[in-house]
């Protein structure tokens, strides 16, 4: 059996949200535990992959249909999506787990087809991780973008025209990823990712090949919210359910740059990729206008949620500049940070959704005394905050620290400078949330200044703060464990040719 | 900023063309896309599979995993307009209007008043309705039988033809779609349940993934109908079009289900109980 793991992978969370979504027109409480389940098998499954690839040392490949590679789809593991599966499905996981009741209070009347697209969603990300071939990627990333649409259009305010505004964009991405697909397809004759990198070096001086490179480029860059591409991600993100937000954020834009780290390494290689230095020095500058511009739009936000988009925006432009410095340590950083950066905004927002549980309203002014009312929430809150900020030993930290070295590495101190402005930016939007729920005593809208009202501790139930504390103290494990997980996995991800 | 858009538009237009310019010619025989994977199809598809129709070959075996999760993005857009649409919980309305076929009288029956039973002599209607035209009403209840006859053949014969399940599945559900149109929403939902179609649909899809599963479980690997053969009681490449066969149906079921299913939810506004 184990050398199915990597379809069933897929397949097992696929059949439970058809499962699921048969169940929720009969028995809506069975919803739950099937999509649980399924969830936690698959982090075990992921768990076992990456453990498979760290033992023998080769990626785990698997044929589907069992034809061959070129003719058929492969499934192809190896350290670096080992990792981000885990990744994958341990936020989905944790998100989920402790979220029953937030669900069936907002999705009273269709808890069924939420718990079918939360799962079809998870799959949809699980799959265009997993594959080794370039158009099966699309097909997922359409299911992905599909049930992400859903998820985001059934929040508050003006959900549905974000979302609207999300397709829109989302679908051009996707378009012109699938377009890039299909330039390589005219160039090389294949879909399958290591026979297209085995075809390309004889026509890498090609119009072709150039263009489809930059059109795949455009199109991940859209999805993946980087900064001047960034307009409809604000507003999704917070005008979505907390729960949605809580898998969506940290997954899509992570996953994202996954795919943008594949098709770079993988499908193109360093040797076309990195050969042309205008190219890799506009991506570092857009990345580092990305991080720039990112800090202050969050300074400018009044609500928490919305705020964090922005601060997701920034982090896009870590992860993209640090890959495309070229250096060994810039790549480690970007892979080390899609890891850490999915654990902290999933911890963001499981604190936001445990926050929205208890208090209206996501308003600064809304969080006056809310360590007194919620002590373990906002802990964990600000165990995030401070991987956030970049503050030993949380996870965070180190990521930064090896994207740091990559810019010294790469000399190029523009990217430099952006990181620690936006660590000093980070500082200042985060302090200012704490500042006020810490030390501005509690009270509700137009009460009176004269006294302190009596503060209870309202916090949210124990199955709720179980998964949001385990992420928390994920946060500083991750920290503590990051050399080993560079040294034993992320190192062997990145080829030998890369210093 | 029109300006700056347009000729933006018009830069990048030049920019797209001057790539396409090193394009191998149409139709050339010797480009890259025609002699490398294509060139396998062409000359294998009919020995491995035994589907005289590469196409399908191609679609439902080769690259089956992307046809299944094709059928499983019509399946979340089916579930996604569900979730964004429907309004299941509505205030029952003030009145509700009966007509007497045979007479044409109009019943309003107020709230708490006792209504009808469900009878060839009065049906209930929707407070903006019209009469339906009798020639338009006739024509279709004739056309649609043969319609999803024909439906049946496209599914069928997708291993001959041009069709399949998606193709055949599209005609089936227009048929029941244009039943819909020519009488009201409520006499189709009658015969075809909104539950009925969503659980249907999402069955199609687990009858293509469960076949899949059988594969594995029969020893294969995941989608390889070659290990249905002892199954199916065939030579593994007879396996091959029959496994391509019960896929077919499984999309073909899916596809009609999500085109009822989004039809209801679309064109009542998610309220299903008045509408088109």
């Amino acid at each position: 059996m184990t050398e199915h793991y990597s379809v069933l992978l897929i397949i097992m969370p696929f059949l439970s949200g058809l499962l699921i979504s048969i169940f929720g027109w009969y028995d809506q409480k069975k919803c739950y535990a099937i999509a649980i389940l399924c969830l936690f098998l698959s982090i075990i499954i992921s768990i076992s992959l990456l453990l498979a690839v760290m033992q023998n040392g080769e990626p785990v490949q698997y044929r589907i249909g069992g034809w061959a590679p070129p003719w058929g789809i492969a499934y192809h593991v190896d350290y670096l999506n080992g990792i981000v599966l885990v990744v994958i499905s341990l936020t989905s996981f944790l998100n989920l787990a402790g979220a029953r009741k937030v669900i069936e209070k907002e999705f009273s009347d269709r808890i069924g087809a939420f718990y079918t697209l939360y799962i079809l969603f998870t799959t949809g990300l699980l799959g265009m991780v997993v594959t080794g071939d370039a158009f099966n990627l699309y097909v997922l990333l359409e299911i992905t973008s599909l049930t992400g649409y859903a998820l985001i259009g059934f929040g508050v305010n003006r959900a549905p025209l974000s979302a609207l505004n999300y397709l829109l964009m989302g679908t051009i991405g996707a378009s012109f990823y699938l377009l890039g697909v299909g330039y390589l397809y005219m160039g090389t004759g294949s879909l399958n990712m290591a026979d297209i990198a085995h075809l390309l070096p004889a026509i890498y001086h090609s119009r072709t090949v150039m263009f489809a490179f930059l059109l795949i480029l455009c199109g991940l860059f859209v999805k993946m919210a980087l900064f001047p591409l960034h307009g409809w991600l604000p507003n999704a993100y917070s005008d979505a359910p907390s729960i949605s937000s809580g898998l969506i954020a940290p997954l899509t834009t992570k996953v994202m740059v996954y795919v943008m780290i594949r098709m770079v390494l993988t499908v193109f290689t360093p040797a076309f990729s990195f050969s042309f230095a205008a190219l890799n020095s506009t991506m570092v500058w857009v990345a580092v206008i990305g991080i720039l511009s990112g800090s202050m739009l969050a300074l400018f936000q009044t609500r928490l949620k919305r705020m964090i988009t922005y601060v997701i925006v920034t982090e896009i432009g870590y992860m993209v500049g640090g890959f495309w410095l070229g250096t060994r340590d810039g790549m480690t950083g970007a892979i080390l940070h899609i890891v850490n950066d999915a654990m902290m905004t999933l911890c963001l927002f499981l604190s936001i959704t445990l926050i929205s549980y208890k208090i209206k309203g996501d308003r600064f002014s809304d969080f006056r005394g809310i360590f007194r009312k919620m002590p373990v929430t906002m802990t964990a809150f600000v165990v995030a905050a401070l991987s956030i900020i970049g503050v030993p030993p949380t996870c965070g930290f180190f990521s930064k620290w090896y994207l740091i070295s990559g810019g010294i590495a790469a000399g190029h101190y523009g990217f430099i400078a952006a990181l620690l402005f936006s660590s000093l930016v980070n500082a200042v939007l985060f302090f200012r949330v704490i500042e006020i729920g810490y030390f501005e005593p509690f009270s509700d809208h137009g009460a009176n200044s004269g006294h302190v009202p009596e503060v209870r501790m309202d916090e949210a139930p124990v199955s709720m703060l179980m998964p949001l504390m385990i992420t928390a103290a994920m946060l500083i494990v991750l920290g503590i464990f990051s050399g080993d997980i560079v040294t034993r996995a992320i190192q062997f991800a990145i080829p030998a040719s890369i210093i | 900023m029109k300006l700056i858009g347009m000729i933006s538009i018009f830069w990048l237009f030049i920019v797209l063309v001057y790539g396409t310019s090193d394009f191998s010619a149409w139709g050339d025989p010797e480009s890259p896309c025609n002699l490398h994977v294509s060139n396998y199809y062409i000359e294998h598809a009919m020995s491995d599979t035994s589907v005289p129709n590469i196409v399908t070959a191609i679609l439902a075996d080769y690259r089956g995993f992307d046809t299944m999760f094709e059928t499983a993005v019509i399946f979340s857009a089916g579930i996604a307009c569900f979730f964004l649409l429907r309004r299941p919980k509505y205030d029952a309305p003030e009145a509700v209007v009966f007509r007497h076929i045979q007479t044409g009288i109009t019943l309003r029956i107020e709230k708490g008043g006792r209504l009808p039973k469900e009878s060839d002599e009065f049906e209930r209607i929707d407070t903006q309705w019209v009469p339906y035209d009798l020639v338009i009403q006739v024509t279709s209840r004739i056309l649609v039988p043969f319609i999803q006859l024909f439906a049946l053949y496209v599914v069928a014969h997708g291993h001959h033809s041009p069709g399949g399940g998606f193709q055949g599945g599209v005609i089936f559900g227009a048929a029941i779609i244009l039943f819909a149109v020519s009488n009201t929403l409520r006499k189709t939902t009658h015969r075809v349940s909104e539950k009925r179609s969503a659980v249907l649909c999402a069955i199609g899809v687990l009858i293509y993934a469960g076949t899949g599963v059988c594969c594995l479980l029969a020893g294969g690997n995941f989608l390889d109908y070659s290990a249905l053969s002892g199954l199916l009681g065939v030579d593994p490449v007879t396996a091959r079009s029959h496994g391509i066969m019960m896929v077919e149906m499984g999309v073909g079921l899916a596809v009609t289900m999500v085109m009822i299913w989004i039809y209801y939810n679309l064109s009542s506004a998610g309220k299903q109980h008045e509408g088109l």
